[in-house]
Protein backbone atom coordinates (compact mmCIF):
# COMPACT_ATOMS: atom_id res chain seq x y z
CA UNK A 1 0.00 0.00 0.00
CA UNK A 2 1.28 3.43 -0.94
CA UNK A 3 1.29 6.71 0.96
CA UNK A 4 -1.51 8.98 -0.29
CA UNK A 5 0.84 11.97 -0.09
CA UNK A 6 3.98 10.72 -1.81
CA UNK A 7 3.61 7.15 -3.02
CA UNK A 8 6.21 5.67 -0.65
CA UNK A 9 5.32 2.55 1.27
CA UNK A 10 2.60 3.25 3.87
CA UNK A 11 3.14 2.37 7.54
CA UNK A 12 -0.41 3.07 8.69
CA UNK A 13 -4.03 3.47 7.69
CA UNK A 14 -6.27 5.97 9.45
CA UNK A 15 -9.77 4.58 8.88
CA UNK A 16 -11.38 7.84 10.11
CA UNK A 17 -9.74 9.85 7.32
CA UNK A 18 -9.26 7.06 4.80
CA UNK A 19 -5.58 8.02 4.45
CA UNK A 20 -2.62 5.70 4.09
CA UNK A 21 0.59 7.42 5.16
CA UNK A 22 4.30 6.64 4.97
CA UNK A 23 6.64 6.99 7.94
CA UNK A 24 7.54 10.58 7.16
CA UNK A 25 4.09 11.89 6.26
CA UNK A 26 2.53 10.13 9.23
CA UNK A 27 5.00 11.72 11.65
CA UNK A 28 4.45 15.08 10.02
CA UNK A 29 0.67 14.86 10.54
CA UNK A 30 1.15 14.12 14.25
CA UNK A 31 3.34 17.20 14.62
CA UNK A 32 0.92 19.29 12.58
CA UNK A 33 -2.03 18.29 14.76
CA UNK A 34 -0.18 19.22 17.97
CA UNK A 35 0.93 22.58 16.53
CA UNK A 36 -2.52 23.36 15.23
CA UNK A 37 -3.96 22.69 18.68
CA UNK A 38 -1.33 24.93 20.29
CA UNK A 39 -2.35 27.68 17.87
CA UNK A 40 -6.11 27.20 18.05
CA UNK A 41 -6.11 27.10 21.83
CA UNK A 42 -4.00 30.31 21.90
CA UNK A 43 -1.45 28.63 24.16
CA UNK A 44 1.28 31.18 23.39
CA UNK A 45 0.05 34.60 24.53
CA UNK A 46 1.30 37.85 23.00
CA UNK A 47 2.68 38.79 26.39
CA UNK A 48 5.32 36.06 26.06
CA UNK A 49 8.58 37.65 24.93
CA UNK A 50 12.21 36.52 24.85
CA UNK A 51 12.78 38.70 27.95
CA UNK A 52 9.70 37.43 29.72
CA UNK A 53 9.04 33.93 28.35
CA UNK A 54 6.21 31.57 29.25
CA UNK A 55 7.18 28.61 31.40
CA UNK A 56 5.49 25.39 30.36
CA UNK A 57 5.76 22.54 32.82
CA UNK A 58 5.18 19.17 31.16
CA UNK A 59 4.05 16.25 33.30
CA UNK A 60 6.48 13.57 32.10
CA UNK A 61 5.75 10.00 33.22
CA UNK A 62 8.01 8.26 30.74
CA UNK A 63 5.00 6.61 29.07
CA UNK A 64 4.52 7.09 25.33
CA UNK A 65 2.03 9.98 25.59
CA UNK A 66 4.06 12.35 27.73
CA UNK A 67 7.29 11.39 25.95
CA UNK A 68 5.80 12.20 22.53
CA UNK A 69 4.29 15.44 23.85
CA UNK A 70 7.62 16.55 25.33
CA UNK A 71 9.48 15.69 22.12
CA UNK A 72 7.04 17.52 19.81
CA UNK A 73 6.83 20.60 22.06
CA UNK A 74 10.61 20.66 22.25
CA UNK A 75 10.98 20.41 18.46
CA UNK A 76 8.36 23.09 17.94
CA UNK A 77 9.71 25.62 20.44
CA UNK A 78 13.41 24.80 20.54
CA UNK A 79 14.25 27.94 18.55
CA UNK A 80 11.48 30.03 20.09
CA UNK A 81 12.74 32.13 23.02
CA UNK A 82 9.18 32.91 24.13
CA UNK A 83 8.65 29.45 25.59
CA UNK A 84 10.68 27.53 28.16
CA UNK A 85 9.97 23.87 28.83
CA UNK A 86 10.48 22.15 32.18
CA UNK A 87 9.73 18.44 32.65
CA UNK A 88 8.22 17.26 35.93
CA UNK A 89 8.15 13.56 36.86
CA UNK A 90 6.60 11.81 39.82
CA UNK A 91 7.82 8.69 41.58
CA UNK A 92 4.74 7.12 43.16
CA UNK A 93 6.63 4.33 44.88
CA UNK A 94 5.71 1.49 42.53
CA UNK A 95 8.47 -1.09 42.61
CA UNK A 96 9.83 -2.20 39.25
CA UNK A 97 7.54 0.09 37.27
CA UNK A 98 8.37 3.69 37.92
CA UNK A 99 12.14 3.18 38.13
CA UNK A 100 12.20 2.07 34.50
CA UNK A 101 9.96 4.81 33.23
CA UNK A 102 12.00 7.42 35.12
CA UNK A 103 15.05 6.11 33.30
CA UNK A 104 13.18 6.86 30.06
CA UNK A 105 12.46 10.39 31.34
CA UNK A 106 16.12 10.92 32.20
CA UNK A 107 17.21 9.74 28.77
CA UNK A 108 14.74 11.97 26.95
CA UNK A 109 15.40 15.13 28.94
CA UNK A 110 19.15 14.62 28.67
CA UNK A 111 18.86 14.14 24.89
CA UNK A 112 16.71 17.25 24.55
CA UNK A 113 18.61 19.25 27.16
CA UNK A 114 15.45 20.11 29.11
CA UNK A 115 15.38 20.87 32.82
CA UNK A 116 13.94 17.84 34.63
CA UNK A 117 12.55 17.70 38.18
CA UNK A 118 11.57 14.48 39.95
CA UNK A 119 9.27 14.46 42.97
CA UNK A 120 8.32 11.39 45.01
CA UNK A 121 5.27 10.55 47.10
CA UNK A 122 7.73 9.17 49.66
CA UNK A 123 9.39 12.56 50.16
CA UNK A 124 6.21 14.59 49.77
CA UNK A 125 3.77 12.52 51.78
CA UNK A 126 5.80 9.74 53.41
CA UNK A 127 3.84 7.10 51.47
CA UNK A 128 4.53 4.65 48.64
CA UNK A 129 1.74 3.52 46.32
CA UNK A 130 2.73 -0.12 46.83
CA UNK A 131 1.90 0.28 50.56
CA UNK A 132 -1.19 2.40 49.92
CA UNK A 133 -2.62 -0.43 47.80
CA UNK A 134 -1.97 -2.89 50.65
CA UNK A 135 -3.51 -0.71 53.38
CA UNK A 136 -6.38 0.73 51.31
CA UNK A 137 -8.20 2.40 54.23
CA UNK A 138 -10.94 3.87 52.02
CA UNK A 139 -11.69 0.72 50.01
CA UNK A 140 -10.87 2.48 46.73
CA UNK A 141 -9.04 1.65 43.51
CA UNK A 142 -5.32 2.44 43.52
CA UNK A 143 -5.82 5.08 40.82
CA UNK A 144 -8.22 7.00 43.09
CA UNK A 145 -5.51 7.58 45.72
CA UNK A 146 -2.79 8.06 43.16
CA UNK A 147 -4.81 10.63 41.20
CA UNK A 148 -5.39 12.78 44.28
CA UNK A 149 -1.70 12.68 45.22
CA UNK A 150 -0.62 13.31 41.63
CA UNK A 151 -2.82 16.37 41.22
CA UNK A 152 -1.50 17.80 44.47
CA UNK A 153 2.14 17.31 43.48
CA UNK A 154 1.73 18.51 39.89
CA UNK A 155 -0.15 21.58 41.02
CA UNK A 156 2.28 22.57 43.77
CA UNK A 157 5.45 21.94 41.81
CA UNK A 158 4.10 23.55 38.65
CA UNK A 159 3.52 26.65 40.75
CA UNK A 160 6.92 26.40 42.39
CA UNK A 161 8.60 26.09 38.99
CA UNK A 162 6.82 29.26 37.88
CA UNK A 163 4.56 27.48 35.39
CA UNK A 164 2.24 29.59 33.27
CA UNK A 165 0.67 26.38 32.04
CA UNK A 166 0.79 22.73 32.98
CA UNK A 167 0.89 20.32 30.01
CA UNK A 168 -0.24 16.71 30.09
CA UNK A 169 -0.09 14.04 27.40
CA UNK A 170 -3.78 13.12 27.20
CA UNK A 171 -4.55 11.66 23.78
CA UNK A 172 -7.81 11.46 21.81
CA UNK A 173 -8.81 8.13 23.36
CA UNK A 174 -8.24 9.44 26.92
CA UNK A 175 -10.35 12.53 26.31
CA UNK A 176 -13.14 10.74 24.43
CA UNK A 177 -13.35 8.24 27.31
CA UNK A 178 -13.59 11.04 29.87
CA UNK A 179 -16.24 12.74 27.72
CA UNK A 180 -18.38 9.59 27.59
CA UNK A 181 -17.87 8.90 31.29
CA UNK A 182 -19.16 12.37 32.15
CA UNK A 183 -22.06 11.91 29.75
CA UNK A 184 -23.01 8.43 31.03
CA UNK A 185 -22.74 9.62 34.61
CA UNK A 186 -24.92 12.60 33.70
CA UNK A 187 -22.38 14.92 35.27
CA UNK A 188 -22.97 18.23 33.51
CA UNK A 189 -21.17 20.20 36.23
CA UNK A 190 -18.11 18.05 35.61
CA UNK A 191 -18.32 18.80 31.86
CA UNK A 192 -18.28 22.52 32.67
CA UNK A 193 -15.25 22.07 34.94
CA UNK A 194 -13.48 19.93 32.34
CA UNK A 195 -13.98 22.73 29.80
CA UNK A 196 -12.83 25.48 32.13
CA UNK A 197 -9.81 23.56 33.42
CA UNK A 198 -8.29 22.13 30.25
CA UNK A 199 -10.40 22.05 27.08
CA UNK A 200 -11.45 25.63 26.42
CA UNK A 201 -9.17 27.86 24.33
CA UNK A 202 -7.38 30.72 26.03
CA UNK A 203 -8.75 34.15 25.11
CA UNK A 204 -7.51 35.47 21.78
CA UNK A 205 -5.53 38.72 21.68
CA UNK A 206 -4.93 41.33 19.02
CA UNK A 207 -1.41 42.08 17.83
CA UNK A 208 -0.79 44.44 20.75
CA UNK A 209 -1.81 41.79 23.25
CA UNK A 210 -5.15 43.36 24.06
CA UNK A 211 -8.07 40.99 24.51
CA UNK A 212 -10.40 40.74 21.52
CA UNK A 213 -14.17 40.32 21.80
CA UNK A 214 -15.39 36.97 23.03
CA UNK A 215 -16.64 34.77 20.12
CA UNK A 216 -20.36 35.27 19.50
CA UNK A 217 -20.92 31.52 19.18
CA UNK A 218 -21.39 30.26 22.76
CA UNK A 219 -19.90 26.87 21.83
CA UNK A 220 -16.59 28.68 21.17
CA UNK A 221 -16.42 30.19 24.63
CA UNK A 222 -12.91 30.93 25.86
CA UNK A 223 -11.54 29.83 29.18
CA UNK A 224 -11.86 32.06 32.23
CA UNK A 225 -8.81 32.66 34.41
CA UNK A 226 -8.78 30.46 37.53
CA UNK A 227 -6.70 31.87 40.31
CA UNK A 228 -6.62 28.65 42.34
CA UNK A 229 -5.11 26.40 39.67
CA UNK A 230 -2.31 26.49 37.12
CA UNK A 231 -4.12 26.27 33.76
CA UNK A 232 -3.83 22.92 31.99
CA UNK A 233 -3.16 22.27 28.32
CA UNK A 234 -3.51 19.03 26.37
CA UNK A 235 -2.35 19.64 22.81
CA UNK A 236 -2.01 15.90 22.06
CA UNK A 237 -5.73 15.40 22.39
CA UNK A 238 -6.48 15.26 18.66
CA UNK A 239 -4.18 12.28 18.14
CA UNK A 240 -5.51 8.73 18.70
CA UNK A 241 -3.63 6.68 21.27
CA UNK A 242 -2.39 4.19 18.72
CA UNK A 243 -0.89 6.94 16.59
CA UNK A 244 0.90 8.40 19.61
CA UNK A 245 2.42 4.97 20.24
CA UNK A 246 3.30 4.56 16.56
CA UNK A 247 5.00 7.95 16.56
CA UNK A 248 7.07 6.96 19.60
CA UNK A 249 8.01 3.72 17.86
CA UNK A 250 8.97 5.34 14.54
CA UNK A 251 10.93 8.13 16.25
CA UNK A 252 12.59 5.52 18.45
CA UNK A 253 11.77 7.57 21.54
CA UNK A 254 12.71 6.21 24.97
CA UNK A 255 9.12 5.50 26.01
CA UNK A 256 8.33 2.94 28.68
CA UNK A 257 5.39 0.86 27.47
CA UNK A 258 4.22 -1.23 30.40
CA UNK A 259 0.95 -0.97 32.23
CA UNK A 260 1.04 0.15 35.84
CA UNK A 261 0.71 -3.00 38.00
CA UNK A 262 -1.95 -1.32 40.13
CA UNK A 263 -4.05 -0.03 37.21
CA UNK A 264 -7.69 -0.99 37.70
CA UNK A 265 -9.95 1.66 36.29
CA UNK A 266 -12.74 -0.79 35.54
CA UNK A 267 -15.31 1.72 34.33
CA UNK A 268 -12.90 3.53 32.05
CA UNK A 269 -11.89 0.15 30.59
CA UNK A 270 -15.51 -0.65 29.77
CA UNK A 271 -15.95 2.72 28.09
CA UNK A 272 -12.77 2.20 26.11
CA UNK A 273 -14.04 -1.17 24.86
CA UNK A 274 -17.32 0.40 23.86
CA UNK A 275 -15.67 3.32 22.12
CA UNK A 276 -13.25 1.17 20.13
CA UNK A 277 -16.11 -1.13 19.10
CA UNK A 278 -17.99 1.90 17.77
CA UNK A 279 -14.85 3.22 16.11
CA UNK A 280 -14.45 -0.08 14.21
CA UNK A 281 -18.00 0.06 12.89
CA UNK A 282 -18.12 3.84 12.45
CA UNK A 283 -14.64 5.26 11.90
CA UNK A 284 -14.38 8.81 13.23
CA UNK A 285 -16.56 8.19 16.29
CA UNK A 286 -13.88 9.37 18.75
CA UNK A 287 -13.37 12.59 16.80
CA UNK A 288 -17.08 13.34 16.58
CA UNK A 289 -17.67 12.48 20.24
CA UNK A 290 -15.00 14.99 21.21
CA UNK A 291 -16.14 17.67 18.76
CA UNK A 292 -19.70 17.49 20.07
CA UNK A 293 -18.68 17.13 23.71
CA UNK A 294 -16.47 20.22 23.58
CA UNK A 295 -19.43 22.25 22.37
CA UNK A 296 -21.72 20.83 25.04
CA UNK A 297 -19.07 21.42 27.70
CA UNK A 298 -18.67 25.02 26.48
CA UNK A 299 -22.43 25.56 26.80
CA UNK A 300 -22.38 23.99 30.26
CA UNK A 301 -19.49 26.26 31.25
CA UNK A 302 -21.44 29.29 29.98
CA UNK A 303 -24.56 28.22 31.85
CA UNK A 304 -22.71 27.61 35.10
CA UNK A 305 -20.34 30.52 34.53
CA UNK A 306 -22.44 33.17 36.25
CA UNK A 307 -23.08 30.88 39.21
CA UNK A 308 -19.45 30.06 39.68
CA UNK A 309 -18.24 32.22 42.55
CA UNK A 310 -14.81 31.37 43.78
CA UNK A 311 -15.66 29.16 46.70
CA UNK A 312 -12.11 27.98 46.98
CA UNK A 313 -10.47 28.39 50.34
CA UNK A 314 -7.35 26.92 51.85
CA UNK A 315 -7.03 23.48 53.39
CA UNK A 316 -6.84 23.75 57.21
CA UNK A 317 -4.00 21.21 57.26
CA UNK A 318 -1.77 21.94 54.26
CA UNK A 319 -2.99 25.26 52.84
CA UNK A 320 -3.70 23.82 49.39
CA UNK A 321 -6.60 25.38 47.48
CA UNK A 322 -9.78 23.40 48.19
CA UNK A 323 -13.54 23.83 48.31
CA UNK A 324 -13.59 21.93 51.62
CA UNK A 325 -12.23 22.52 55.13
CA UNK A 326 -9.59 19.79 54.73
CA UNK A 327 -8.47 18.85 51.22
CA UNK A 328 -8.96 15.37 49.81
CA UNK A 329 -5.24 14.65 49.88
CA UNK A 330 -4.98 15.39 53.62
CA UNK A 331 -8.11 13.27 54.17
CA UNK A 332 -6.46 10.31 52.48
CA UNK A 333 -3.13 10.83 54.25
CA UNK A 334 -4.96 10.96 57.61
CA UNK A 335 -6.77 7.72 56.77
CA UNK A 336 -3.48 6.05 55.79
CA UNK A 337 -1.87 7.30 58.99
CA UNK A 338 -4.65 5.70 61.04
CA UNK A 339 -4.08 2.22 59.54
CA UNK B 1 -2.44 -19.48 4.06
CA UNK B 2 -0.66 -19.96 7.36
CA UNK B 3 1.02 -17.01 9.09
CA UNK B 4 3.16 -16.96 12.20
CA UNK B 5 1.92 -14.21 14.53
CA UNK B 6 4.28 -13.32 17.36
CA UNK B 7 2.92 -10.98 20.01
CA UNK B 8 5.93 -9.12 21.44
CA UNK B 9 6.52 -10.17 25.03
CA UNK B 10 3.79 -12.82 24.83
CA UNK B 11 3.11 -15.99 22.87
CA UNK B 12 3.53 -16.91 19.22
CA UNK B 13 0.82 -18.66 17.27
CA UNK B 14 0.00 -19.87 13.79
CA UNK B 15 -3.01 -18.20 12.21
CA UNK B 16 -4.79 -19.62 9.18
CA UNK B 17 -6.33 -17.00 6.87
CA UNK B 18 -7.82 -16.93 3.39
CA UNK B 19 -5.78 -15.78 0.42
CA UNK B 20 -6.20 -11.98 0.16
CA UNK B 21 -6.78 -11.57 3.91
CA UNK B 22 -5.60 -8.34 5.54
CA UNK B 23 -3.26 -7.83 8.49
CA UNK B 24 -6.32 -6.88 10.54
CA UNK B 25 -7.69 -10.38 9.86
CA UNK B 26 -4.59 -11.84 11.52
CA UNK B 27 -5.66 -10.11 14.75
CA UNK B 28 -9.10 -11.75 14.82
CA UNK B 29 -8.11 -14.68 17.06
CA UNK B 30 -6.18 -12.32 19.38
CA UNK B 31 -7.78 -10.39 22.24
CA UNK B 32 -6.61 -7.07 20.76
CA UNK B 33 -8.27 -4.64 18.38
CA UNK B 34 -6.40 -2.81 15.63
CA UNK B 35 -6.51 0.26 17.90
CA UNK B 36 -4.41 -1.41 20.56
CA UNK B 37 -1.61 -2.94 18.52
CA UNK B 38 0.58 -2.37 15.49
CA UNK B 39 1.46 -5.14 13.07
CA UNK B 40 5.13 -5.20 12.06
CA UNK B 41 6.62 -6.93 9.04
CA UNK B 42 10.42 -7.13 9.23
CA UNK B 43 10.27 -4.58 12.01
CA UNK B 44 8.28 -2.10 9.93
CA UNK B 45 4.66 -1.16 10.72
CA UNK B 46 2.14 -1.98 7.98
CA UNK B 47 -1.39 -0.62 7.38
CA UNK B 48 -3.89 -3.09 8.86
CA UNK B 49 -6.09 -2.98 5.76
CA UNK B 50 -3.24 -4.11 3.48
CA UNK B 51 -3.30 -7.71 2.13
CA UNK B 52 -0.99 -10.13 3.93
CA UNK B 53 2.16 -10.65 1.89
CA UNK B 54 4.37 -12.44 4.38
CA UNK B 55 4.49 -15.61 6.43
CA UNK B 56 5.58 -13.97 9.63
CA UNK B 57 4.43 -10.88 11.50
CA UNK B 58 5.15 -9.34 14.87
CA UNK B 59 2.36 -7.71 16.87
CA UNK B 60 3.36 -4.84 19.10
CA UNK B 61 1.06 -4.04 22.01
CA UNK B 62 0.57 -0.33 22.62
CA UNK B 63 -0.75 -0.48 26.18
CA UNK B 64 -1.32 2.40 28.54
CA UNK B 65 1.71 3.80 30.27
CA UNK B 66 0.44 6.55 32.56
Amino acid sequence: MDCDKCGDEAVMHAAYSGLHLCDEHFRRTVETRVRRRVREDNLVPRSATPDDPETWVVGLSGGKDSVVLTQVLHDTFEEDPRVELVALSIHEGIEGYRDESLAACEELTTDLDIRHEVVSYAEEFGVQMDDVVEDDPEGMAACAYCGVFRRDVLERYAEELGADKLFTGHNLDDEAQTALMNLFEGDVQQMASHYGASLGPFPAEDRDGNPVDEPVDPTERTRRPQDHHVPRAKPLRDVPEKEVALYAHLEDLPAHITECPHAEEAYRGEIQGLLLGMEDKHPGTRHSVMAGYEKLAALAASAFGAAEPDEYGECDECGAPTGRAVCRKCDLLDALEAV
Amino acid sequence: MRVTVAVAGEDTREVEVEEGATYADLLDPLPYSTHEVSVLVDGRPVPEDAPVETEEVEVLRLVKGG
